[in-house]
């Protein structure tokens, strides 16, 4: 097996300390050593999205992201996510706009979504499907989502 | 895969120095070309891993006199989000509006895609076409040395450059062009982004009128490396742009490239394209 | 009495925007799908699948597999003697014994304490291969001397011994074949003052569900199986497994997780679940087998590809005459639910439209590629395709206006077709109707006509086309029933156990919405159990469109059975007639005047010590008044029918080949919307998965190989290439229908590449033949460097 590294990172508000295999992925840590399974494994290649977590306030795709350099780092996940008032807001939106189907995708929507929000709150629908098109959603055909994320309460981005 | 003996996440441009030139190195700094390859076996990793993200001389956006350098840990979002960037290097600006996702644009660095050498690299071809040079460190006898070469004359193969193993690409640098100077981009695809490109069109001039002088034009996934087109460059260089210049210029242009067929398109598509979407953009900034 | 009538406006659940029930915990990230289970004390699998298309196993060493720590066991097809052949032909076994048919065949498996150590194991087993030749295509499947995929018997040995041929080794490499005909195509013809002749290509496509395939199996001290399975069908498959391990199907449950996308790629079982069965059985542990992507492409199933022949005629007048279709599915390596397409194939070229005279024949090959399931319109696509193509050229070679020429042959709602098929409600004349006006459809036919040589390279196309397809039900099984189990609890909360599985499509809103209808509830007072085989009463699965219609009369049934018994205790109560009381917001309430006389949690309570209150309900669905077609494929399979017209409108770059798929107005004739917010939601992606189908996906297959297994170069739909959607429900209100509603999951996937076809002719004059429009395929057609496709010759 490969060398191990000790790593320390705030996740979700909480810091905390991990050992993972040097080539571990960030993704394979949240779901397989951490536990928290809301972000999913969809391709392992940064092409559909479902695995997007937050990452010192950028969103990346964490199945491309090496485990080890989460150190020192501030990661927030659809479970941090949804505690805050702009998840909340997500949540609610993305139900009533029915903007959930099977809902495999959708953890990582609303990750790349409250991001989209917090840097162009005024996002009109063009940019919101700009926003969102490294995410792949095969049942809802995207319009309820961009409904969803239109109308999404900025004030608590 | 192969077993990884070694993590290593230096603070300082020497430290990382010092690990190269021990040798048998994997470099990453967001991972987005490294993570897939490695599960794929497409790459095989080197013994030792090492995470370049933490070097401050590797970040940042900076001008001096006539020569921008942009630090290779420069993020695609980062340049997107540089007005320098998007006021005089348009090319490049729009490359990275049509780079990958915002996901990966997030994470994604500009030292990472000329490094990782595709044929389809989205920054390259704007980056050849603006005369990019790209800055290399090592400490190949104890001390540390840095060299330049132009990006024209760094890529060797797919996946292949002269970078030294013991080098470290730590920035690219450009000229900053002239105000009354053009720079054009166009990658093919059906959607805005998250495509790799069929092919990739680069065009950078100095208007004079109706003339065009200093014509740099560059290819992309028409070749092993994206490339420039010195055939077609001549076709165009301070000739007025009209219909018979620009008829010798895509004319010139099918002898440039040499495309393959894959599973994204056939090497006759690939002609017909750079045929006809290089013809649409010299119309295009003759008529604008 | 305006007071009484003021009143009487009741509240209604029906038509209105309901929000899925289950979102807010998935967008949570909190619903846990079978990716996200583990059981204590599981193992990891991992299947090695053949490197070769078509090659006789010689030797199989997996010696230094086994070896490996943490490695708990390695099998093959010589470990399970007892494996049974699967798929509908019986034609598969899930271990390949001594031959490989197709580079995605399983050869062995291992279970291990991670993923990891069992990837490691997979590459330490040794596979000698003897290659035979291939067949890489239908063309060559068919020519004499092609090498026999399936020559040989499948055989199996009973658990007493005993040898059953469940697959007869054949001469040829013909899978499957269907022929129907209807009238005489021979008069057809000659009464046509046009007749027309086409070849059509349908591509491979594939689900691509977002959550991979996966299952976990685990036995009990006591050898019942307990299966966490993805399956759309978990009835029929408990018997399938049954049959595997030779057991009674009463000792296997199915616990059925959230499931991250199905579109009918879960109507069959495939290999990599009897694998994990038999590792779990072999190690007495609980055993995890989750796909990477690259194995979703490569190992689960695609759309049938398809080679159509159409040739079709009609009377100066607008009168179709006759159709008779020929078609060659590229069955794959192995026969599932792909093969039986032709079932609903024929269904449109028979039905759509009024045609006297039909023939239509398909032959399904087998070949050295991936195998085809069933897929979200079953084969409707692909006829669909082929049939709207020809309705456009026959109108033009008539001179004819493409919407009259439709409107003149559209069905009516009273007919019945020679096919058998009754049209008890039918919107498709309205379907039309809304269609084309709401798009504009007849003046943009026109004006973009005119523009062919304009020299603008920048086109603009619009295109009609229109699908019937099943929508109450469809009688392929013996059964097309579905039960419900109706528990309503003393604080007038309801459960609602029903057979019928959710894959996201909502279901569990609208059998929740249309029991909470009956018994005059709020939405929020209904729970619904719809995942475990132990619990939920029988049904015959999601596929078919059929959930909403079969599912949702059966709950209906329930809650209707509940209400008479409420209504009757309450009439005791309160000494009044029971047909004189209704339920409406919680309360038992008088019919005439709405006055509340209690409200039912209460009323509930005081019936709780009682023998009255027994307030578990049990009915069913399961003989929809629908007919299984006779031998000759004559019958009204399906209780009700769902019409669509869809109009596409594109724009199309002539010097790049790319489309832009700008505008699609849909009308659909669904009975009657129960739930707005989904039925848009299912019309909505189903539109963009036609929309993906026609433009964007091509699963490619050379000599075999899929050579785009990812999501690079198999390109789905992103958001910024959705087109504007412009949907309108013709509510027929069929007599049938739950509420008058009809199923709707296929129909919005089926016309769109139909409609896409016949606008890059409006707007460009050149008709393409061949899916995918992709920009290459579409450039090299209107440059004419394109190969049509060429029906292959008698052999």
């Amino acid at each position: 097996m490969s060398v191990t590294v000790d790593i320390k990172f705030k996740l979700n508000g909480v810091e905390r300390r991990a050992t993972v295999p040097a080539q571990m992925s960030a993704l394979d840590m949240l779901r397989d050593r951490v536990g928290l399974t809301g972000t999913k494994y969809a391709c392992g290649e940064g092409e559909c999205g479902a695995c997007t977590i937050s990452v010192d306030g950028q969103t990346v795709n964490s199945c491309l992201m090496f485990a080890a350099d989460c150190d020192g780092r501030d990661l927030v996940t659809i479970e941090g996510l949804v505690t805050s008032p702009l998840g909340e807001s997500l949540r609610k939106n993305f139900t009533k706009y029915g903007a959930v189907q099977c809902g495999f995708c959708t953890p990582g929507l609303m990750m790349q979504a409250s991001h989209l929000l917090k840097t162009h709150p005024h996002a009109d629908r063009d940019q919101i499907k700009r926003g969102i098109e490294g995410n792949l959603c095969r049942c809802t055909g995207y319009k309820k989502i961009v409904d969803a994320i239109a109308d999404a309460d900025i004030d608590a981005a | 895969m192969s077993e990884i003996q070694n993590y290593t996440a230096p603070r300082t441009l020497e430290e990382a120095a010092d690990v190269l030139r021990a040798g048998n190195v994997t470099i990453f700094a967001g991972g987005t070309d490294v993570m897939p390859q490695m599960k794929t076996g497409k790459l095989k990793l080197q013994p030792t891993l090492m995470n370049i993200r933490h070097i401050p001389e590797l970040r940042g956006i900076t001008q001096a006199g006539g020569t921008v350098r942009i630090g290779a840990l420069t993020t695609m979002t980062e340049l997107l989000n540089s007005e320098l960037v998007r006021e005089r290097f348009n090319a490049l600006w729009q490359a990275c509006d049509h780079f990958a996702s915002d996901q990966l644009r997030n994470a994604g660095t500009i030292g990472g895609n000329i490094c990782n050498a595709s044929p389809a690299g989205d920054t390259l071809v704007p980056l050849l076409v603006l005369d990019a040079n790209v800055v290399l460190t090592g400490k190949p006898n104890g001390a540390v040395t840095t060299r330049t070469m132009a990006l024209k004359d760094f890529f060797v193969a797919p996946g292949r450059t002269r970078r030294e193993a013991s080098e470290l690409l730590i920035a690219v640098e450009m000229p900053l062009p002239p105000a009354d100077s053009i720079s054009e981009f166009f990658k093919f695809g059906t959607r805005p982004a998250l495509d790799i490109s069929t092919i990739a069109i680069g065009l950078a001039a100095l208007r004079e009128g109706k003339t065009l002088r200093d014509v740099r034009i560059a290819f992309g996934s028409v070749a092993p490396t994206p490339i420039r087109a010195p055939q077609t460059e001549a076709a165009i260089e301070g000739k007025p742009l009209d219909d018979a210049t620009i008829e010798t210029a895509v004319a010139a242009a099918a002898r440039d490239i040499h495309p393959i067929s894959d599973v994204r398109a056939s090497d006759w598509y690939r002609r017909e394209l750079i045929h006809n979407i290089l013809q649409r953009m010299l119309v295009h900034v003759r008529d604008r | 009495m305006d007071a009484i009538v003021k009143t009487r406006v009741v509240d209604t659940l029906i038509g209105k925007r309901i929000p899925k029930m289950d979102a807010p915990e998935k967008a949570s990230g909190k619903t846990r799908y079978i990716q996200d289970i583990d059981i204590p004390g599981q193992l990891h699998a991992k299947i090695l699948r053949s490197t070769e298309a078509h090659a006789r196993i010689v030797s199989i060493d997996t010696s230094a597999a086994r070896a490996l720590p943490g490695v708990h066991a390695v099998i093959t097809a010589a470990d399970i003697p007892w494996q049974r052949p699967i798929g509908v032909a019986k034609d598969h076994l899930p271990l390949k014994r001594d031959r490989v048919r197709s580079p995605r065949d399983e050869i062995a498996a291992v279970a291990a304490d991670s993923e990891e150590i069992a990837e490691a194991a997979l590459k330490l087993i040794k596979v000698e291969y003897q290659r035979l030749p291939m067949v890489a295509n239908v063309e060559d499947a068919l020519k004499p001397g092609a090498p026999i995929l399936h020559d040989e018997d499948m055989a199996w040995t009973t658990p007493d011994g005993r040898t059953e041929i469940l697959h007869k080794g054949s001469a040829d490499n013909v899978a499957m074949t269907f022929n129907y005909a209807q009238g005489d195509v021979a008069q057809g013809e000659a009464e046509s003052d046009v007749v027309i002749e086409d070849v059509f290509w349908l591509h491979y496509v594939t689900h691509c569900c977002m959550g991979v395939s996966g299952v976990i199996a685990e036995f009990d001290a006591d050898d019942n199986l307990l299966l966490y399975s993805n399956t759309q069908v978990p009835f029929l498959h408990k018997r399938e497994f049954a049959e595997q391990l030779g057991i009674d199907p009463g000792r296997i449950r199915i616990i059925q997780p959230p499931i991250g996308g199905g579109f009918g790629s879960k109507l069959d079982i495939y290999p990599f679940e009897p694998i994990a069965i038999f590792l779990a059985k072999l190690t007495k542990r609980p055993v995890k087998l989750v796909f990477t992507r690259e194995e979703e492409f490569i190992a689960s199933p695609t759309r049938q590809p398809v080679l159509l022949k159409l040739r079709s005629g009609c009377k100066k007048d607008g009168t179709l005459t006759f159709r008779a279709v020929e078609t060659l599915h590229d069955n794959g390596a192995y026969t599932s639910w792909g093969a039986t397409t032709p079932f609903v194939m024929m269904q449109t070229v028979s039905s759509l439209y009024r045609v006297p005279h039909c023939d239509y024949r398909t032959r399904a090959i087998y070949t050295n590629n991936p195998y085809a399931g069933s897929f979200r319109g079953y084969g409707n696509l692909q006829a669909t395709f082929a049939v709207e193509a020809h309705m456009d050229k026959l109108a033009e070679a008539i001179g004819m206006d493409a919407l009259e020429f439709r409107l003149k042959n559209a069905q009516h709602q009273g007919e019945t077709t020679p096919q058998g098929m009754q049209f008890k409600s039918c919107g498709f004349q309205e379907c039309l109707r809304t269609a084309a006006e709401r798009s504009d459809y007849r003046e943009k036919q026109r004006s973009n006509r005119e523009k062919w040589h304009d020299g603008n390279p920048i086109k603009r196309g619009t295109g009609i086309a229109s699908m019937l397809h099943v929508g109450g039900g469809a009688k392929i099984y013996p059964s097309d029933g579905c039960g419900t189990i109706l528990k309503i609890d003393d604080f007038a909360r309801v459960t609602l156990i029903t057979g019928a599985s959710e894959i996201g499509q909502g279901s569990e809103t609208v059998l929740s919405q249309l029991v909470c209808e009956e018994l005059g509830l709020p939405l929020s007072s209904a729970t619904v159990v719809n995942n475990d085989t132990s619990i939920t009463p029988w049904d015959v699965g999601v596929h078919a469109s059929r959930t909403t219609f079969i599912a949702g009369n059966s709950a209906i049934g329930a809650a209707r059975k509940a209400k008479d018994k409420i209504l009757t205790a309450a009439a005791a109560k309160f000494e009044r007639a029971a047909d004189s009381l209704d339920l409406q917001g919680g309360f038992v309430v008088e019919k005439n005047t709405g006055v509340k006389l209690i409200e039912l949690g209460k009323l509930i309570r005081s019936l709780h010590f009682s023998d009255k209150a027994e307030l578990v309900m049990t009915s069913f669905y399961y003989e929809p008044p629908s007919a299984h077609q006779d031998r000759n494929f004559k019958g009204d399979v399906s209780a009700a029918y769902a019409w669509a017209t869809q109009v596409a409108e594109i724009e199309i770059d002539t010097q790049t080949g790319i489309i832009k798929l700008l505008k699609v107005t849909g009308a659909h004739d669904v009975g009657r919307v129960l739930n707005r917010l989904g039925i848009e939601g299912q019309i909505e992606g189903g539109i963009v998965m036609g929309q993906g189908y026609a433009l964007t996906e091509n699963l490619i297959v050379e000599n075999s190989i899929v050579r785009n297994p990812n999501f690079r170069d198999y390109k789905l739909v992103t958001a910024p290439e959705i087109p504007d959607m412009d949907i309108s429900f013709i509510e027929t209100m069929d007599g049938e229908g739950p509420q008058g509603a009809k199923g709707v999951g296929e129909a919005p996937a089926i016309c769109v590449a139909a409609a896409v076809a016949n606008a890059i002719y409006n707007a460009t004059g050149v008709r393409i033949y061949a899916l995918p429009f992709t920009p290459e395929n579409v450039y090299r057609a209107l440059h004419g460097h394109a190969q049509a496709p060429i029906w292959i010759p008698e052999l």
